[in-house]
């Protein structure tokens, strides 16, 4: 449970910085053109490596809800019965 | 052969295999509103993967995308920076949203939050203000698919006719088949998309400069301020970051509040599927770097297209490739065109009938999907009118598309954690909302700190939905032990 909380905390806490970042007035002191990362542009490759970041983030993530919810009764997941009616 | 007709032939037959696509696929599926609304929720991570990156990159981005890098330089980063910020969240409310859908029947966006918030005028609102959004936006993608037809066939296909086959082929797979058929072509587009941007974002820069730094180095010797952010505005002058930063805000915010992309938790085959699409979504968005490669081979190219919306075609066509691979690339950005605009086309039809018929009128699954059809045609008519007109001004409506959109959120997450909100409330913070961001939207200059008429109207929205809700009396505990975990 402690885990679960840390890793939503820590998921929550990627996002509000990277937003942070990536907008005024995170962003001014990176928004210039040196040094180039991988032939683009500083401002470009920053931006892109909080994209890139959020995949791990979220992969990091997910191995802890997953580890979480195999504790716990599943859910159904199948989809195979909404009220609204499934395959026929 | 002349050029022009070897690219026809291409084109020609990438349509046909979108048709047939789109055609086997529906073949799969129930003949029930759940089926063709919501695929009889039978999506897996393949095709949510790429129903869901391909529904969000449109003519917008692929035409629109190259064309703001190559005009307004840095400013096109914000169209990077939206996308994982706005998915995130969904890693936890989607499969709330899907648990919902599937306990209480729930096929649109509109159904989850009327039925926290019983309200048929809500509804009705919803639906309205759903597709005030959507008719721009499918014209936006008619327009990107006629245009690039007509700059590829030399003009042999004029604008007219090459929206008109292109969406043709869509309306027919639309209405034989519905979200299947969507989702089974969106697959193909979106893994033919990508391999089409890296290709040629790649291959740009380096035919034309001798690789994506030397190109960059020349850029800031000749235009630096193309590479710093906020980048510069429609008229060449520097844009400003209160703009930059709320464009960020509002396109996250409103990002999956779409009533096409919203749906997709309801397609979700089970939760596991829903969060492993959110998880790999940024994957997609990186997409965004060779588009922004392919506008920035642009700037110091010699001579330049009609409008900056035109540079991906005009670079494909001024750089002296082989015919049969111009028209892989117009394929590519046909691709991006149509499959944004069915999912909207989709969307569009079943948010109306089932938000906004469905609640006043009853009437039977038959004669829904018979409406729903009939709708499809009618926005894809009413879009196409608006396709026509040269001057129509649809960019600044679909920016402000998502000032409307982005206002869905607060009743969705209301809906979903909220137990103090209600039914006034959240009417009345829509309304209110809405009419902040209209209000801006016609008064550009009273906007502070140039700020994106829909972060303003949020503000307003916010406040009053907390407002209205705590001075109205709390819903009863049975209904909230429906919705609330």
């Amino acid at each position: 449970m402690t885990a679960l909380r840390l890793a939503r905390l820590l998921t929550g806490l990627y996002f509000t910085t990277a937003l942070v970042f990536v907008t005024w007035p995170g962003l001014v002191p990176f928004a210039r053109a040196r040094p180039f990362v991988l032939g683009l542009p500083f401002a470009m490759a920053w931006i892109a490596a909080w994209v890139a970041g959020a995949v791990v983030v979220l992969v990091l993530l997910d191995r802890v809800e997953r580890r979480h919810r195999s504790d716990e009764p599943r859910h159904r997941s199948d989809g195979s019965s909404g009220p609204a009616g499934g395959p026929r | 052969m002349p050029q022009w007709v070897v690219v026809t032939i291409v084109i020609v037959l990438y349509l046909g295999l979108t048709l047939t696509i789109g055609l086997l696929a529906g073949r799969r599926q129930s003949d029930s509103v759940a089926g063709y609304v919501a695929a009889d929720r039978s999506f897996g991570l393949l095709v949510m993967y790429f129903v869901t990156g391909a529904s969000v990159f449109s003519a917008f981005a692929f035409l629109g995308g190259p064309g703001w890098a190559y005009s307004r330089g840095a400013a096109a980063f914000y169209i990077l920076a939206y996308g994982a910020l706005g998915m995130a969240p969904f890693y936890w409310i989607g499969p709330r949203i899907a648990e919902l859908g599937r306990r209480h029947g729930f096929v649109t966006q509109a159904q989850l939050v009327t039925g926290r918030f019983p309200s048929r005028g809500l509804s009705a609102f919803i639906a309205l203000l759903s597709l005030i959004a959507f008719v721009p936006y499918v014209t936006i993608q008619m327009r990107g698919a006629g245009i690039v037809i007509e700059a590829v066939t030399d003009g042999h296909v004029p604008l007219w006719l090459g929206a008109l086959v292109a969406y043709g082929i869509v309306i027919v797979y639309v209405l034989s088949a519905g979200a299947m058929a969507v989702g089974w072509t969106n697959t193909f587009q979106g893994i033919f998309m990508i391999v089409i941007a890296w290709t040629l974002g790649l291959y740009l820069p380096w035919r034309l400069y001798g690789g994506v730094g030397a190109m960059f180095e020349r850029i800031e010797e000749a235009r630096p301020e193309l590479l710093v952010p906020p980048g510069l505005d429609a008229t060449g002058q520097p844009w400003t970051w209160g703009a930059f930063s709320t464009f960020i805000l509002v396109s996250a915010v409103g990002l999956m509040m779409w009533p096409h992309l919203f749906m997709k938790a309801f397609t979700a085959k089970d939760d596991d599927t829903l969060r492993r699409t959110v998880i790999l979504f940024p994957t997609f968005q990186l997409f965004l770097i060779p588009v922004f490669l392919i506008g920035f081979s642009g700037v110091l190219f010699a001579g330049s297209p009609p409008t900056p919306d035109f540079i991906l075609p005009f670079m494909v066509l001024e750089t002296g490739l082989p015919p049969l691979v111009v028209g892989l690339f117009c394929a590519g950005a046909l691709s991006a065109s149509m499959s944004t605009g069915d999912a909207l086309l989709h969307a569009s039809a079943s948010v109306v009938v089932e938000d906004g018929v469905a609640k006043f009128v009853d009437v039977d699954e038959h004669r829904q999907r018979t409406l729903m059809r009939a709708l499809v045609l009618l926005t894809g008519v009413t879009a196409y009118a608006f396709a026509l007109d040269p001057d129509s001004s649809l960019v600044l409506l679909l920016a402000s598309a998502y000032g409307i959109i982005a206002q869905f959120a607060p009743p969705v997450v209301a809906a979903l954690y909220w137990r103090r909100a209600t039914t006034a409330g959240v009417f009345a913070g829509l309304a209110a909302g809405t009419a902040t961001a209209f209000f801006f939207w016609l008064n550009p200059g009273f906007k502070p700190f140039d700020m994106h008429e829909g972060v303003l109207g949020l503000g307003v929205h916010i406040a009053v939905l907390v407002g209205v809700s705590l001075a109205t009396p709390v819903q009863d505990e049975a209904h909230l032990a429906r919705y609330l975990v």
